[in-house]
């Protein structure tokens, strides 16, 4: 009877917003001054290599590098302060923090996420080594994958990198742009902590998204070639079951409630 | 001068006719006599030399106006009473009357017996022409400014073999001082002369040559008086003045020939490439050792930002010379070097408008992060740290997450 009620409260081919038209927009702005910045900026890490010099091969190149690397810090700088308004002052946003803020369960979700992956505790239980170990201590077994919320530990430590990371990056980066104004503050050897800091922050930023973004929303076989989430904003209720099963099972509860309480069918609202 | 040249061609005639018409055996020979023959253009050799004097030309020519006759120079026409003459005469001697220009060019390079395979024999006439001579004040002399490039490289563009190449002379044309002359047609810039001296040429190894190490810079100085002062009251200066052949003179940064203007791209000492001229010393180890000199200058330069932006071709940032300057380059210690400590705010200032003491309180060419800025090297390390760790990490989790992947097939 329950199973049966179940299933017809979140169907596996209804649609959730998991991204408004406003968190599109902030992702695509970031990830176009992201971009920007990179091209603009990386280079000056690896002077020596021929390459980059080619790319500012043409007079006056290096002036407009400048520019455009002005340019999109300013757009990154606006994205985030309006996403901060954002998480403050709407309910959407407010809800969504709350999710994003790192708890232990992230970190033993992602032990537990590589202990399942790597399969060997399993593969030892079966052998029957240390079996009351692991009787003892079923998390260690890693049985099952982890059971997300509606952000898991990698959505939350790119989320979380992102701030740290443009927190440093625009402290740094503001003191070089007005350089004079940094040394009227600071001596010169604190000014050249901000360039070492700037620089290798980059690196940190470019690497952390060419491997763990770049795989985790592009090259996993699970999403590959792309998952369209950052354009449409869309997930369905499957896949809500499958990588997100505990804000499923909260979105359930809460149609049980209602359903309990009014006898109402799907709220059609959030199906859009 | 205009109007006398065909004046006298018509005089010429008429005499000519006179003479030819009234006395056909006057003796001894005019210039008339000469031009009987010579001032037909069509004579030549058997060989198809031809042997014509354009009369107007010689009149025109220093000599000719000073009433030099042919048997003056020719001095072996003398001899002759029977004309047309032997076929061939001496060749004539300018030393009988310049002797101090042909003592100083049998001194010179060009008096030299050559030692090659195609001895190269420079005579006189190479360079000033024959019947044509003209002072070379003269803007129509071979000699003068204006022409004496190309009368140089008639022979030092191809014939003439350097050990730097043969174009090596030719380069002078891209120089902005063979610039001057051309485009802006100023007679007194820098031509082969003013360096190379006229008769007294010598090569570069030669220490009485005005190219040689110990003298350029008052070669130079000749004209850029101000520059040499400058030169001389800086480092390199004061060590050229006591001896020293390691010390940069003119030519070493600003090139020989195709000297350049440093706000031409192909200038050695163009605003990106002074960096790499001053490392070509001040990085290498021996001089470093010899003179007691800081080494990693271009490292630690092109670490900055300065160096780095300069690197990829941006002019505004300094270079080595908007700090330390250029021609009076003057040691920190020194109270006028700009880059004393107490004038660091003002040098720095230049380009950084309001540029205080912090300017001093830190390393400019940082060689050891370890020794020079601790919190610079401690923040350095934790970074090194820290990307490698996470960069595992996420290495790991993704060759763990394909691992699984495989395993689910691999079942299958």
């Amino acid at each position: 009877m329950e199973e049966i009620a179940t299933k017809t409260l979140i169907r596996d081919d209804e649609v959730f917003l998991r991204m408004n038209l406003a968190e599109r927009i902030q992702h695509i702005l970031l990830v176009v001054s992201f971009s920007l910045l990179v091209v603009t900026g990386l280079p000056l890490m690896f002077y020596e290599l021929r390459i980059f010099k080619s790319l500012f091969g043409f007079e006056k190149a290096f002036f407009y590098r400048g520019i455009l690397h002005r340019a999109a810090a300013v757009i990154l700088i606006v994205d985030i302060i309006w996403h901060t308004g954002y998480a403050v002052l709407t309910r959407r946003g407010r809800d969504n923090f709350k999710e994003m803020i790192p708890r232990l369960r992230d970190g033993l979700d992602a032990v537990a996420l590589f202990g399942y992956n790597v399969g060997l505790s399993h593969w030892l239980y079966r052998k029957g080594i240390l079996r009351k170990f692991f009787d003892r201590h079923p998390f260690w077994k890693f049985e099952n994958p982890p059971e997300y919320g509606r952000y898991n530990f990698v959505e939350k430590l790119e989320y979380l990198s992102v701030a740290w990371g443009s927190f440093v990056m625009i402290l740094s980066g503001f003191f070089m742009w007005n350089v004079d104004l940094s040394l009227k503050i600071f001596p010169l050897w604190v000014h050249d902590i901000f360039v070492i800091v700037h620089g290798y922050e980059a690196m940190l930023a470019f690497l952390a998204i060419i491997i763990w973004h770049m795989y985790n929303v592009h090259l996993n076989p699970e999403v590959f070639p792309m998952s369209k989430i950052w354009l449409n904003g869309r997930i369905t209720g499957h896949e809500l079951k499958t990588l997100h099963p505990l804000e499923y099972r909260k979105i359930l509860a809460e149609r049980q409630k209602a359903f309990e309480a009014g006898g109402a069918g799907p709220d059609p609202v959030s199906s859009s | 001068m205009k109007l006398r040249g065909p004046f006298l061609r018509l005089a010429l005639l008429a005499a000519l006719a006179v003479l030819w018409a009234a006395s056909p055996a006057l003796a001894g020979q005019s210039d008339d006599d000469c031009l009987t023959c010579h001032g037909d253009s069509g004579l030549k050799t058997d060989q198809g030399r031809s042997l014509f004097v354009d009369s107007t030309r010689f009149t025109a020519s220093i000599h000719g106006s000073a009433g030099i006759s042919c048997a003056d120079c020719h001095t072996d026409l003398k001899k002759f009473t029977d004309f047309p003459h032997a076929a061939k005469l001496m060749p004539v001697d300018c030393a009988s009357c310049h002797d101090e220009a042909a003592a100083a060019i049998r001194e010179s390079i060009h008096g030299m017996p050559h030692s090659g395979a195609e001895p190269i024999i420079v005579h006189c006439k190479d360079c000033h022409g024959t019947h044509d001579i003209l002072p070379a004040k003269d803007a129509q002399s071979h000699t003068s400014p204006m022409n004496i490039p190309d009368t140089c490289l008639s022979c030092h563009l191809e014939r003439v073999k350097t050990t730097l190449g043969p174009g090596f002379a030719g380069r002078y044309k891209e120089s902005v001082h063979f610039r001057a002359l051309s485009k802006t047609g100023l007679s007194f810039s820098a031509t082969c002369l003013s360096c190379h001296s006229g008769h007294s040429v010598r090569t570069v190894g030669d220490p009485q040559s005005k190219v040689s190490r110990r003298n350029i810079i008052r070669t130079c100085g000749t004209c850029h008086t101000g520059i040499e002062r400058d030169y001389l009251e800086g480092v390199h200066g004061k060590d050229y003045v006591k001896g020293s052949l390691d010390v940069p003179v003119c030519t070493d940064c600003h090139n020989e020939h195709d000297i350049q203007s440093p706000e031409d791209l192909g200038s050695g000492v163009y605003a990106t490439k002074v960096a790499a001229v001053c490392s070509r010393c001040h990085d290498n180890e021996l001089l470093a050792r010899q003179y007691g000199l800081l080494t990693s200058r271009l490292k630690t330069f092109s670490a900055s930002y300065h160096g780095t932006a300069s690197k990829f071709g941006e002019v505004k940032v300094a270079n080595c010379s908007s700090c330390h300057g250029h021609h009076g380059i003057r040691p920190s210690s020194d109270p006028l070097s700009s880059i004393n400590p107490a004038n660091m705010a003002s040098t720095c200032g230049t380009c950084h408008p309001g540029a205080g003491e912090n300017f001093s309180k830190g390393r400019i060419h940082v060689i050891s992060e370890k020794r020079e800025n601790r919190w610079a090297y401690t923040v350095k390390i934790v970074y090194m740290v820290v990307i490698v760790g996470l960069i595992s990490v996420f290495l790991a989790f993704i060759a763990a997450d394909l691992y699984r992947r495989m395993r689910i097939r691999w079942k299958r």
